[in-house]
């Protein structure tokens, strides 16, 4: 595995790790999508036939436990219900914000507010700098992957350590995740078993028991001797001034317990009003992200440890991320704010379930990482996003909120044609298309066109070559012609 | 830096969407996380803790050290951490656990040593409650967040007049109002599918939960 190279020293932040046990190097991908287009990026998944037979079954299986754990329950009033709860909470995000920071702070959590992603990195590097933190476990955050978070950390001198067992490989591999709920989904065993093999100096039985027994021994260590936990969140509770967040693993309770500092970096439209939300979101998020009836772990946090508990952190900060967020508050694109993160658009998705999630560019894939990154990111780095789509509608029948995700793209592909993103001959020849079909005689003149130029190119009826001006479009296409009355 | 202020007027600033209204509490139609018509929520609690590979043992309360006592002798453990939690059962459980030859310490005098809390091969703690229909136990910081996970084996008492229906009425109830600093739902050991969707139980917590519910 050429992408392994472990650092040579043994010990970081001044704590040794276990014998034989090196650190993963970090090694950022890049930050920006202008390098490559969709095109190239899904062109270079494509070649990797494991990925795709691995989206399958694990999405499949997804979402066949989906359909069992929701039999004969009311699914869609439930939906209904989290579809209200999250508009609700969006609609009146100012309010329920300060409501949470109020109650947060009551309750002695310590509350920041970063604009961006670079201040999000200032704030988190800055409170580990002040504290004198040296080493810090992280437990899977979608939101520290939008901002980069562990770059800027290693930056700075940090000894960052990912504990989700698919985040620790993608950490050691200089990799990102390729989905929200499941990060190697695009990585073999094989692959763990060379990584682990390396990092541990010998050659490690070559299954999965053994695997995670390796990396849990070593994940072990770094909890006891980190300084600082980071984690994500998955819902701020409003009534409480809570975060609440879910693991199966339970890498996320040791990270929010064992170390003296706790922070959380949490997109701000997390927010749900009240705790008895949790009883409609919960089982939804679970049961649409992995099939689970509940996760194993979820853990809700109201602040540092209390008087007379014996361990949690002594402090616990919660960095609340705009991030692109508020702009889109009353906009056309309010709903994509509702997203939970389950991941089940993605599942569904005929490109994603051919691509992969990393062909998306950015931190989230598949049709909710198509809305999400030209939001985010700006029509340069991901307008074109909205075009990998089949527009099948998958994803907004298996939503848990409902969001519009098709209608979301549709408005996401009128945008960039408003804003002349797209190059000047395409724009032309639907204009020119859109005259020439203005009148009937013309109408008819252009398909007379049409037919003789087809009917020169095809082969047995069928255009399967290159059309001159349609080669991009004919090349991955065959266009079968009527047969002529 | 963004202070308080000029956040919020960001996230102010902009015009508001339709806004639906809240449902209320009542309205909340039925999910796969809550009790069904007619069902025994210890029976649906052991079916659904099963479910996900927690052992289940019902004992009576006269039973209830020497269960535990038991439960941690079956999973093999030398040392042992208590959690303050267990109430009335604490005195009898370190006193059976004793009588076993376990090496039985309480939970918050580990805790703040790391290096004896990470040689612990099991815990036993009491719960705030038991969720029937998601087979969870609930613990709080009062029972110390890692008390459940920081060992290989967690041992839970659960009284069945602990146990509420479903996740609606733990949210909705008074129970949590004794919860502390946090409140955490657990439902079986740690587990991962993350190498190839292969299921490996014990991945951060515990590989082996057993709990005795007191019946």
């Amino acid at each position: 595995m050429s992408a392994t190279t472990p650092r040579e020293d043994a010990e970081v932040g001044g704590r040794p790790l276990p014998p034989g046990w090196a650190a993963p190097a970090h090694q950022p991908g890049a930050d920006s999508l202008a390098d490559t287009t969709f095109e190239e990026r899904a062109r270079e998944n494509l070649a990797r036939p494991f990925q795709r037979t691995a989206i399958a079954n694990a999405t499949d299986h997804t979402v066949f436990a989906l359909q069992r754990r929701f039999a004969g329950t009311a699914h869609d009033a439930l939906r209904d219900e989290a579809r209200r709860i999250r508009a609700h909470a969006i609609t009146n995000l100012p309010t329920y914000l300060e409501q949470w920071v109020d109650r947060a702070e009551a309750r002695g959590t310590q509350v920041h507010f970063a604009a961006d992603e670079a201040e999000a990195r200032r704030i988190v590097a800055g409170l580990c700098a002040e504290r004198g933190v040296g080493r810090v476990v992280k437990s899977k955050s979608m939101a520290s992957e939008e901002v980069s978070l562990n770059s800027a950390l290693e930056g700075a001198g940090i000894d960052v350590v990912e504990t989700d067992l698919g985040e620790f490989v993608v950490q050691a591999m200089g990799d990102r995740p390729s989905h929200v709920i499941a990060p190697i989904l695009h990585r073999t065993q094989g692959e763990v078993h060379e990584l682990f093999s390396a990092m541990a100096g010998e050659d490690l039985p070559d299954d999965p028991e053994a695997l995670t027994g390796f990396a849990r021994e070593g994940l072990r260590h770094a909890f006891l001797t980190a300084d600082a936990g980071i984690s994500g969140g998955n819902f701020l509770i409003a009534e409480t001034g809570e975060v609440a967040m879910v693991t199966n693993e339970g890498n996320g309770r040791l990270t929010t317990s064992l170390p003296r500092i706790h922070i959380a970096l949490v997109g701000i439209e997390k927010m749900l009003p009240r705790r008895t939300d949790l009883a409609v979101l919960l089982p939804l998020l679970t049961g649409h992200g992995t099939g689970q009836q509940i996760t194993t772990y979820v853990s809700v946090l109201g602040g540092p440890r209390g008087a007379g508990e014996p361990d949690g952190p002594e402090e616990m900060h919660v960095v609340l991320l705009d991030g692109g967020r508020s702009a889109l508050l009353g906009g056309e694109f309010e709903e994509a704010l509702h997203c939970i993160r389950c991941g089940a658009c993605q599942n569904v998705c005929p490109v994603y379930r051919q691509v992969g999630g990393h062909a998306y560019g950015w931190v989230y894939g598949g049709p909710i990482g198509a809305v999400l990154t030209p939001l985010f990111r700006g029509q340069a780095d991901g307008g074109e996003l909205s075009h990998a789509t089949t527009l099948c509608g998958a994803c907004d029948d298996i939503c848990p909120v409902r969001i519009p995700l098709h209608d979301l793209l549709l408005g996401l592909r009128r945008r960039r044609v408003a804003e002349d993103v797209a190059p000047l001959s395409e724009r032309l020849a639907f204009r020119a298309w859109g005259l020439a079909w203005r009148h009937p005689a013309t109408y008819r003149a252009s398909t007379a066109v049409a037919r003789a130029g087809l009917a020169v190119l095809a082969r047995d009826g069928v255009v399967s070559r290159r059309v001159p001006g349609l080669a991009r479009w004919t090349a991955t296409r065959d266009l079968v012609l009527g047969r002529r009355r | 830096m963004t202070d308080r202020a000029s956040f919020m007027a960001a996230v102010a600033s902009t015009p508001r969407g339709h806004d639906p209204g809240l449902p209320d509490r009542a309205a909340a139609p039925d999910a796969p996380t809550e009790l069904r018509a007619g069902e025994s929520p210890l029976d649906r609690f052991q079916t659904e803790a099963e479910a996900v590979s927690t052992i289940v043992e019902r004992v009576d309360a006269a039973g209830a050290a020497s269960a535990v006592a038991a439960a941690l002798e079956a999973a093999g453990a030398g040392a042992v951490a208590i959690a303050a939690d267990l109430g009335d059962l604490l005195e009898p459980v370190r006193e059976a656990c004793r009588s076993a030859g376990l090496q039985v310490d309480d939970y918050a005098d580990v805790a703040p040593e790391r290096a004896r809390a990470a040689a612990l091969d099991a815990t036993v703690t009491g719960c705030l409650a038991a969720v029937a229909a998601t087979g969870s136990i609930v613990t709080t910081g009062a029972t110390g967040r890692a008390a459940a996970l920081i060992a290989p084996t967690h041992v839970c008492v659960v009284r069945a007049d602990q146990v509420v229906d479903g996740l609606h009425a733990l949210v909705d109830g008074d129970v949590l109002a004794a919860a502390g600093s946090m409140f955490a739902l657990q439902s079986g050991p740690s587990r991962s599918a993350d190498i190839e969707k292969t299921l490996i139980l014990g991945v951060h917590g515990p590989g082996r939960v057993h709990v005795l519910l007191v019946v």
